[in-house]
């Protein structure tokens, strides 16, 4: 059963359409992400969901019920803020509490869910404070905490991260996660951190100005970006993009590489709709991960090796990021700290084409393999 | 069963405050309408509905007395502001040295503000009474021939509504001048003291400069004040000696309210109106422009 | 927001010049005060005999007692205790009111914000700016025809008509600093349109409310023009009262009485000032900078 179905769904503000048609489903149960630059819309895109907005056009259903003109509070959703928007004058507990009182749970029944969710939490010491005394993350907890214990068929949050420092965030993080395993409920997350994204989804949609770019599993929008913002998108290390040109070698569409050290043919057998490229500009995009130091235990089929100067590192710790000169263009490889030579000094690095994707400039989109 | 239509969040709010718009709509913008159309009306001791054109107007502008307001309005207004604005700013620096007592100072210069006009008015034209006020006391302290008599000298009077003015509305717009200076990022001045600037420099080069804002809005509540300015008139000098000092609100009660010239006293009120309207215009100006920036 | 670190350099001798024009300044705005409430406390002789700053040989509050119980104003001899009555007959409902139709205004004008409500607002606010003199006759004609002309209730109906614009702009820009989301969540969480404002906006707004009934309290006590012109004989407030004792041209002046009476009158604002200042000023500061 699907949990949750938006379908065709617009949203007008005078002549202004910021969503152009959205088409997403998912299972009951699944993590969706809506991820993309600040304006895309995505966070107009939840508070539809959850009712705070109204729908231009198309339907929006949560299990098999049509919500698109139900009033937030009949969709059976929870939500947690980016601001948090604890009620600052109740304590935690009454926080937690607000929305049962409005439906009339019996009173037994809301202290037992109030333990219940702030022993999972550990927020039941904080219990008795008003939000103003209480830190950023447990604020945060409350935040969760007031969304848990409505027990809803889906969970929106607001980008719940963003206002927590970088320790935090990635504590938070794992636990949104652990809860979410544990819970099993359907979650639709709004966040422009494609880490976030990558790290707790099982369904991202990468959104641009109202669009719904690719929507997918994270490692199929990490593998093989449906055009090239997702790709430049994706990624926290940006993807290398390396305009050339395709020609044919032995009936294999190839490219050629320039670097301080001469050329380097590229054969991409693997590309067969290349062919019809011949000729012709294309955007190569390869991430750094596959740019490295020479292996001497051999290296997988497609892969190339080209020596140029090392213009810039960056370490890591684990690897070091070194950026060199390939078509006249900057590219970024990962490699390990002990292989990498002093600034200015050539460094001989593979590159594995086998896992490079193809952009037609033109259209931006993917070349299909 | 679409929400727009039967949900209680969309009408409710719109329900809410119709009584407010209303009341708006009738108390204010109707109420001006009406004003406006007895300026152009025949009335005199009673409301009459006749047009009359700008029979009215030519009536004010050939008044004598009113011209004298309108004249006392722009010397009071002028010196009224300038003074509120250099004393305001005056002690705003002044109390911006890390002063220790600074709240009760504070407090003590903006303590008129929270009086009535009509207090202040009593106060002063008691303090500036020739006989037993200022003159008495300067005279008993050995300065014989010291005279002090604005209040009854038909061409000082206003003066001394000025003088009076400026001790009530000082401390407010000290008051101003101080929260914007504490408004400006601390950082910038300490970026200004790092360049080695000196305590007049970063004053004058910095924190006055930044003070724009600040000064006008006060600038626009100054003028609004002098403007609607009347019961301290008519509590410190009843708009005499003679109508030495009225000012276009006493002109207006008087004409509406006392002496039967109710087209004359509303079609002065629109003057005032036109007057007001003349500031708020470049307000509201700056202040969408400050939104769309 | 702390004070300039500037000080620190300072010469002493600047330092001292500086406390000294402050305390001076401060003086000047001590001496009406002063002088009032001295000529209160002297006897007619006494104040013809000194002067203004000197102190009264007999302290005596006879001139307190006749200001407020048998002192003249125009027709009759009652002191001011009646008008002052007036004033608080006008001002407490008159605040109460309007403060609670700003806060439900405000609440709209932020929270729950239509197409159209903005430009209402703008309407609103230039209520902030109007001379009431331009809407003195249509109002005394209106008090007639409701046959609220001369009493209190009238008065308490023009203050909160024309205060509503103060206490709305109050509001709302008091929970324009509220974020959205705290409605939304309450939202989700099944609240309506009253249960958002009593459960979640009025507790937080106890500043505002605070600004709002200071500001209203002064601007109503301390009225003048509209007592003048809206009221006749026993309901006066207590402004045109003073008004009227003091400029009563009949018989020997008492300034001892008119003092006092003049401190009677300023007292209640004063008390407010003095209890709850900040608040006075945040009120003023943003009935101004924002108004």
């Amino acid at each position: 059963m699907q949990a949750l179905t938006i379908n065709n769904v617009r949203k007008r503000y005078g002549d202004v359409e910021v969503l152009k048609g959205i088409d997403l489903d998912i299972a009951a149960g699944q993590f969706l992400i809506l991820v993309g630059p600040s304006g895309c819309g995505k966070s107009t895109l939840l508070n539809m969901i959850a009712g705070l907005e109204t729908v231009s056009d198309g339907t929006i259903s949560i299990g098999d019920r049509d919500v698109t003109d139900l009033s937030p509070k009949d969709r059976d959703i929870a939500m947690v803020f980016q601001s948090y928007a604890l009620y600052p004058n109740m304590t935690v507990r009454g926080n937690i509490a607000f929305g049962m009182e409005i439906r009339k749970v019996p009173k037994a029944e809301q202290d037992e869910i109030v333990t219940r969710v702030s022993t999972m939490l550990q927020i039941d010491h904080l219990l008795d404070r008003k939000p103003g005394q209480l830190s950023g993350g447990q604020r945060q907890r409350v935040a969760m905490g007031r969304a848990l214990a409505r027990d809803p068929s889906v969970f929106l949050f607001d980008e719940p991260l963003s206002n927590l420092d970088a320790k935090l965030r990635v504590e938070m993080r794992s636990e949104i996660k652990q809860l979410h395993q544990r819970t099993g409920t359907t979650v639709v997350y709004v966040t422009h951190d494609q880490i976030e994204a990558m790290t707790l989804g099982d369904a991202i949609a990468v959104m641009k100005d109202g669009e719904v770019q690719q929507f997918g599993t994270p490692q199929e929008i990490y593998d093989s970006p449906a055009n090239l913002f997702v790709a430049g998108f994706m990624g926290s290390t940006p993807i290398n993009f390396i305009p050339c040109t395709v020609h044919s070698q032995d009936g294999v569409p190839a490219v050629t590489l320039v670097s301080d050290h001469g050329e380097v043919t590229v054969r991409l057998p693997h590309y067969a709709a290349l062919q019809s490229y011949e000729g012709q500009e294309i955007i190569i995009g390869l991430r750094p991960e596959q740019v490295t130091q020479v292996d001497s235990a051999g290296a997988p089929p497609g892969t190339i090796t080209f020596s140029a100067p090392v213009t810039m590192l960056e370490p890591t710790g684990p690897d070091t990021l070194v950026s060199v000169a390939l078509n006249g263009q900057r590219v970024i490889g990962r490699a390990h700290p002990d292989a990498v030579p002093p600034v200015g000094q050539s460094m001989t690095l593979q590159a594995n084409f086998s896992r490079a994707v193809a952009f037609d400039p033109k259209t931006e989109l993917l070349i299909q393999a | 069963m679409s929400r727009s239509k039967f949900d209680p969040q969309v009408w409710l709010p719109k329900l809410v405050l119709a009584p407010t718009m209303l009341i708006t709509l009738v108390f204010i913008y109707g109420f001006v309408a009406w004003n406006a159309y007895l300026s152009f009306s025949k009335s005199r001791m009673l409301p009459r509905y006749d047009w009359a054109g700008l029979q009215q107007y030519e009536r004010l502008f050939s008044n004598d007395r009113w011209w004298v307001a309108a004249q006392n309005l722009f010397i009071f207004g002028a010196l009224f502001i300038v003074f509120c604005l250099i004393v305001g700013l005056l002690l705003a620096i002044f109390l911006d040295q890390r002063i220790r007592i600074e709240g009760a100072i504070r407090t003590v210069y903006l303590y008129p503000m929270a009086l009535s006009f009509v207090v202040t008015g009593t106060a002063w034209k008691w303090m500036l009474n020739p006989e037993l006020g200022l003159q008495k006391l300067l005279r008993d302290w050995g300065f014989e021939n010291f005279t002090f008599d604005w209040l009854v000298n038909p061409d000082m009077a206003i003066y001394t509504v000025v003088i009076a003015g400026v001790w009530q509305s000082s401390g407010f717009v000290m008051a101003l001048f101080l929260a914007g200076m504490r408004g400006i990022d601390d950082s910038i001045v300490k970026a200004a003291q790092v360049d080695g600037a000196t305590l007049p420099t970063i004053y004058r080069r910095i924190i006055l400069p930044n003070l724009g804002p600040v000064l006008f809005s006060a600038l626009i509540v100054l003028t609004h004040i002098a403007i609607k300015s009347f019961d301290l008139i008519v509590a410190l000098t009843g708009g005499g000696p003679g109508f030495s000092t009225d000012v276009p609100a006493t002109f207006v009660y008087a004409y509406a309210f006392t002496r039967g010239q109710i087209g004359v006293g509303s079609a002065a009120s629109m003057m005032m109106l036109m007057a007001v309207v003349a500031i708020i215009i470049p307000y509201l100006y700056s202040e969408l422009r400050e939104k769309r920036a | 927001m702390s004070s300039r670190t500037a000080g620190a350099g300072m010469h002493p001798g600047w330092r001292v010049l500086t406390y000294a024009i402050l305390l001076v300044a401060a003086l000047y705005y001590l001496l009406p005060l002063f002088v009032m409430l001295n000529t209160s406390l002297k006897s007619l002789a006494e104040i013809r005999s000194g002067n203004l700053l000197s102190l009264p040989q007999d302290p005596s509050l006879a001139a307190w007692s006749k200001a407020w119980g048998s002192a003249c104003t125009g027709i009759s001899c009652d002191g001011v205790k009646g008008y002052f009555w007036n004033s608080v007959k006008i001002t407490v409902p008159a605040v109460l009111i309007s403060t609670m139709v700003g806060a439900i205004n405000g609440y709209v004008l932020s929270k729950w914000r239509f197409r159209g409500s903005n430009l209402f607002f703008g309407m609103l606010l230039v209520g902030t700016m109007l001379p009431f003199q331009v809407v003195l006759l249509p109002m005394a004609r209106t008090l007639g025809e409701l046959g609220l002309a001369g009493t209190v209730s009238g008065l308490i109906m023009v203050h909160v008509i024309y205060g509503i614009a103060f206490t709305t702009l109050f509001f709302r820009n008091f929970y324009i600093g509220v974020p959205d989301d705290l409605v939304r969540a309450a939202r989700i969480d099944g609240a309506g349109f009253w249960r958002i404002f009593f459960r979640i906006m009025l507790p937080m707004s106890l500043p505002i409310i605070m600004v709002s009934l200071i500001w209203q309290m002064t601007q109503i006590w301390n009225d003048f023009l509209f007592g003048v012109v809206y009221s006749s004989g026993d309901a006066q407030p207590i402004t045109v009262a003073l008004n009227n004792l003091v400029n009563s041209t009949t018989g020997v002046k008492e300034y001892n009485v008119d003092m006092a009476a003049a401190i009677i009158a300023a007292l209640p604002t004063l008390l407010v000032y003095v209890l709850a200042g900040s608040y006075f000023v945040r009120g003023m500061t943003a009935g101004a900078v924002k108004g």
